[in-house]
């Protein structure tokens, strides 16, 4: 028997170079003593070399013989075409801006991607670069937006069927924004949060919607991530006092037109969105003596008892 | 140089090769397993393998490719000339890298990424990535790589190796720092800001949050610029205390921000999951945010929530 990458060679030279499409017999004689005699085991080493070239993206087309004494019979080929990267014709500034661009997100499908386009990485390490959260289900997901086909999921234990507008990277998470059709409005979703991974995700029919052309994830994010998949009463407002320690850090974070007042020892008050409390609470909290909630007098209440509960817990080792 | 390992991803390496030896003709053993990141023997193994190939009846319609005194040669060009179309996932991942490009401070000054994503449209196409007739095809995904303004100041010192007086607030012990560094490396990860720096004060090389860097100014002093990738994050280290921590249901996005080492489900909703820990003022501040809905596990008698949750509450007058 030869080795498994020798028939597979054979097997992808065969069927990229045949004019006619070939039956798994005809492959079998083809490849002459390179398959099982036995049927079975022909048929099963046959599908597991057909599934492999499919993993590496070989596109294999089938057909079924129509008439004839063969009919009913299976054939395979691969359509060159189909098969063969379109010359791109990159000049090498182009080229080596792509090299830069996945020398700085370095991901193993991004250099596959590289190489198959002629260039590489190289040995330089480029003073930026970025991590990119991989998450398997973006192929799938970014395929039905270009092709505005709908897409269905289960999140938060509920199944969804969404017109997929765009995808947004922000905050180091992966969102899809499109309108819901159970909720009959626009929602974004996390996609790490897709229940089931990418082969819980069903696409449907292409050209199924039309992308409203004024779209532009960025700006129909929410804009308290808090939000996402729920809408919170964005009226409550907050006033926070910021110590000098973390006022321009704060400031930074939410803008100078957030700034209501400046106090002399260096502090500033804020005035800060309130509407989802848990929201509210884990920021002001995260700022710990750094910050302290001044009024609405009920949110400011809500803050002390939950502190008071932390420092009555004292050594946490009441388990639940 | 890991290289590839099961039959697919050794055949998946070699349809990219060979089309490349082909144009190329005639290049150095070592040249080719640099650029495909395999070793000399892989790469001479795998060679031999394929020059074994070809079209039946085997005989002059072979892979025309041979090693010889560590040169790889090629023949006649024949079969596997072009390479094979990008996956989805390759074509997302050239898309996603040139989109996050764009963003990187300093990153596409003269449009060249720009022109040559314009012209992958049609092999993002190919991969079901773009329809060719939309107009801008690549709208659809969009990075967002926010940064601080002092962004930019560092990945500058780092491309030039220039030093810089900065005052830094270190949130594990609440306080400001002045120090002198040199930036080495600046990277985004996870929706934050780094910079790796040699940091005169503690006389090694460290990683600093951007967000936490209050001023920065040129110190007018200039070193040998040495780009360095970034580090292993904190939590890889094995000397990094860890905790063991109960989440209720409204504390699972814990399990998403940070990084864990185990998580066991206790089937009412509630988790258990062992992480590292950064510093104890750290851990304070998340029991303190989660309040009711975390328990500390394990050390249960080294709970540090407490009493920071006191210290806040003297802030209000209530301690």
């Amino acid at each position: 028997m030869v080795d498994r990458i020798e028939r597979l060679t054979n097997l992808l030279a065969l069927l990229l170079e045949t004019s006619e499409p070939l039956s798994l017999v005809q492959i079998a004689s083809e490849l002459d003593g390179q398959y099982p005699d036995d049927d079975k085991a022909r048929r099963a080493a046959f599908e597991r070399d057909k599934a492999a070239l499919r993993d590496i993206g070989v596109p294999i087309d089938t057909e079924i013989v129509a008439g004839g004494p063969y009919a009913g019979q299976t054939r395979y080929r691969v359509d060159r075409r189909a098969y063969e990267l379109d010359d791109l014709e990159l000049a090498p500034d182009e080229m080596r801006a792509l090299q830069v661009a996945v020398a700085a997100v370095r991901t193993d499908a991004g250099r596959d991607a590289l190489w198959k386009l002629g260039g590489a990485l190289g040995d330089e390490v480029p003073p930026v670069s970025a991590v990119l959260p991989q998450r398997p289900e973006l192929p799938a997901i970014r395929r039905a937006v270009a092709v505005r086909a709908p897409i269905e999921f289960v999140y938060r234990g509920e199944r969804r069927t969404l017109d997929p507008w765009g995808l947004l990277l922000r905050g180091g998470f992966w969102y899809v924004i499109g309108h819901d059709h159970g909720r009959g409005e626009r929602r974004t979703f996390r996609v790490d949060r897709f229940e089931g991974g990418a082969d819980g995700i069903e696409v449907g029919s292409p050209d199924s919607f039309e992308r409203d052309p004024s779209f532009d994830p960025r700006t129909a994010f929410p804009a308290d991530p808090k939000q996402i998949g729920d809408t919170a009463d964005e009226r409550v407002e907050a006033l926070v006092r910021i110590d000098a320690l973390r006022a321009a850090a704060v400031e930074r974070e939410l803008g100078a037109d957030r700034v209501v007042e400046r106090g002399d020892d260096g502090s500033v008050l804020v005035s800060v969105p309130a509407g989802n409390t848990t929201a509210f609470r884990s920021w002001v909290l995260g700022l710990l003596e750094h910050a302290v909630v001044e009024s609405p007098p009920a949110l400011r209440r809500q803050v002390i008892d939950w502190l008071a509960a932390v420092a009555a817990s004292d050594g946490g080792t009441v388990r639940r | 140089m890991s290289g590839p390992r099961n039959a697919e991803d050794r055949l998946r390496r070699l349809l990219v090769m060979l089309p490349w030896l082909m144009e190329t003709g005639e290049v150095p053993l070592a040249e080719v397993a640099r650029r495909f990141d395999m070793t000399e023997t892989q790469v001479q193994n795998d060679l031999e393998l394929v020059a074994m190939c070809g079209l039946p009846p085997f005989i002059d319609e072979m892979i025309d490719v041979f090693v010889d005194d560590g040169v790889v040669f090629v023949g006649v060009p024949r079969l596997f000339t072009r390479p094979l179309r990008l996956t989805a996932p390759e074509a997302f991942s050239l898309l996603a890298s040139a989109r996050a490009a764009m963003q990187l401070p300093g990153a596409d000054r003269d449009g060249a990424l720009g022109r040559g994503l314009a012209k992958l449209a049609a092999v993002l196409a190919d991969a079901g990535i773009a329809t060719t007739n939309d107009s801008d095809d690549t709208a659809g995904v969009v990075v967002d790589l926010a940064r601080p303004e002092l962004t930019d100041v560092l990945a500058e010192s780092a491309a030039t190796g220039s030093e810089l007086a900065i005052t830094y607030f270190s949130p594990a012990r609440a306080e400001m720092s002045s120090r002198a560094i040199v930036p080495r490396h600046v990277y985004t990860d996870g929706g934050n800001w780094y910079v790796v720096a040699d940091d005169d004060r503690s006389q090694s090389r460290r990683t600093f949050r951007v967000d936490r860097i209050e001023s920065a100014e040129a110190t007018g002093r200039t070193v040998e610029v040495e780009a360095t990738s970034p580090p292993e994050r904190f939590f890889d280290d094995v000397d990094v205390p860890r905790v063991t921590i109960r989440f209720g249901p409204d504390a699972r996005w814990v399990l998403d921000q940070y990084p864990i080492d185990e998580v066991a489900e206790s089937g009412d909703g509630w988790v258990e999951a062992r992480l590292p820990v950064a510093s104890e003022r750290w851990l304070a501040r998340l029991l303190i945010r989660l309040g009711p809905d975390a328990v500390l596990v394990e050390p249960a008698n080294e709970n540090p929530a407490a009493a920071a949750a006191r210290t806040v509450l003297a802030r209000y007058g209530e301690a």
